[in-house]
C-alpha cells in the first residue's frame, strides 16, 4: 500500500509518497510502523513520547478516518496530514 | 419584482451575474444585502476581498492588525508598493472603495479578542478565515459554531493549501483537527517561504465558497477537506465526519469561549 504525506510531514520523510509492504493480516498501525521504519526521520514528528500518533497528525485510509487497529490491504492508500496555518 | 431595487449602474456592473439563471437579479440582490467578515487581509484575504467586493457583497468587515511590508507584495495583491507601512485593514478598505462604491467596509485594525469574537461573527452572514495563526483559527471556528455562522476556511504551507467550509450543523474544524500543533512547531510563511500565487488560488476557492453560501447555491465543502498541491497541480478531496464528542460542536459542546486557552494550544477546559 502507499502512504501519502502532506506539508511538513512530507518534508520530515523526504518524500511525498512512500510504498510499504506489510503482512496480509496487518493493521493500519503496522503500516504506520513500516512507514516509520522506512522513514525514521518522520518518527519524532508523527509520534508523541508515548509512541502514539500526535494529536495534530491526521491519518486516513482511502479518505476515511480509521483507528490504528483497522485492517489494511494491498492497494489501500493511507494518508498522514497536519493542519497548516499560513495565510 | 426585486430587480427593481437594482439601479441602472448596478444592472450594468453585475449584468454577468444577473443573466446567470442560478443567480439572476434575486441572487445579486442577496449578495448586495449580504455581509462577510474577512479575517486577515494578507495572502488569502487579498483575493477574497477582491472577489467579494467585485461580486457586490454589500457589507465587508476586514480585520487585520498588521501593517503592509514590502515582503508581502509578492502575494498580497490588494496592497501596493506605496502602501508599505500602512495598516493592512486601511489599505484593504481603500482598495475596495476604489473597486466598487456599492460596498460598505468596516475596517478593524486589531487582532480579534476572545471576548468580542462571538458578537463580531454574529454580525455577518458568513466569515472567511484568512488568518495566519492557529489561535485565531480555532477561535473563529468556536465562535462561528456557537453563533451558527458559516466559516470558509483556507490555510497554506509553501506549495500546498487546505480548504473546507464549516457549517453551523458541523462538522467543525475541531472535528477535523482536534488539537492545534504545539505553538512554534508549524512554521509560518515568513520562516518557510510561500509560492506567491498559492494564496491566490486558495483564497479564490474560499471566495467561491463564501459566494455560494450567500447565494445558497450548489454544494459547499461542508464535511470535505480539499487539498491543493501547486507543484503537482493536483486537487484531492477527503470526507470527514462530525465528532459526537467534539468539545465545541459535539453533544455537550461549549456555549461560550471563556474556558478555551487560545494562547496555549487552544484546548477546551472540561467542566
Amino acid at each position: 500500500m502507499q502512504w501519502k504525506l502532506f506539508a511538513d510531514l512530507a518534508e520530515a520523510a523526504g518524500e511525498r509518497t512512500v510504498a510499504v509492504d506489510v503482512d496480509d493480516d496487518a493493521s493500519v498501525g503496522d503500516a504506520l510502523e513500516a512507514l516509520l521504519a522506512a522513514k525514521p526521520a518522520l518518527r519524532d514528528r508523527a509520534l508523541n513520547e508515548d509512541g502514539e500518533l500526535r494529536g495534530d497528525v491526521n491519518l486516513l485510509k482511502n479518505g476515511e478516518n480509521v483507528d490504528a487497529d483497522a485492517t489494511v490491504a494491498a492497494g489501500d492508500e493511507l494518508a498522514l496530514f497536519p493542519p497548516v496555518s499560513g495565510g | 419584482m426585486s430587480d427593481l431595487s437594482l439601479d441602472a449602474t448596478q444592472l450594468d456592473r453585475y449584468s454577468r451575474h444577473i443573466i446567470l439563471d442560478d443567480v439572476g437579479p434575486e441572487g445579486q440582490k442577496r449578495l448586495l444585502e449580504g455581509s462577510a467578515l474577512v479575517v486577515g487581509a494578507g495572502g488569502l484575504g487579498a483575493p477574497v476581498i477582491q472577489y467579494l467586493a467585485a461580486a457586490g457583497v454589500g457589507r465587508l468587515g476586514i480585520v487585520d492588525d498588521d501593517v503592509v511590508e514590502r515582503s508581502n507584495l509578492q502575494r498580497q495583491v490588494i496592497h501596493r508598493d506605496a502602501d508599505v507601512g500602512r495598516p493592512k485593514a486601511e489599505s484593504a478598505e481603500e482598495f475596495v472603495a476604489d473597486l466598487n462604491p456599492d460596498i460598505e467596509v468596516e475596517a478593524m485594525e486589531r487582532r480579534i479578542a476572545p471576548e468580542e469574537a462571538r458578537n463580531l461573527v454574529a454580525d455577518y452572514d458568513v466569515v472567511v478565515d484568512c488568518t495566519d495563526n492557529f489561535p485565531t483559527r480555532y477561535m473563529l471556528n468556536d465562535a462561528c459554531q456557537i453563533e451558527g455562522v458559516p466559516l470558509c476556511h483556507g490555510a497554506i504551507y509553501k506549495f500546498e493549501g487546505q480548504i473546507t467550509t464549516l457549517s453551523p450543523d458541523g462538522p467543525c474544524y475541531r472535528c477535523l483537527f482536534p488539537e492545534a500543533p504545539e505553538p512554534g512547531t508549524v512554521p509560518d510563511c515568513a520562516t518557510t517561504g510561500v509560492l506567491g500565487v498559492l494564496p491566490g488560488t486558495v483564497g479564490c476557492l474560499q471566495a467561491t465558497e463564501a459566494v455560494k453560501v450567500l447565494l445558497g447555491l450548489g454544494e459547499t465543502l461542508t464535511g470535505r477537506l480539499l487539498f491543493y498541491d501547486a507543484r503537482e497541480l493536483s486537487f484531492e478531496t477527503v470526507p470527514y465526519q462530525r465528532n459526537p464528542d467534539c468539545p465545541v460542536c459535539g453533544d455537550d459542546g461549549i456555549d461560550d469561549l471563556a474556558g478555551v486557552d487560545y494562547d496555549g494550544g487552544c484546548g477546551v477546559a472540561s467542566d
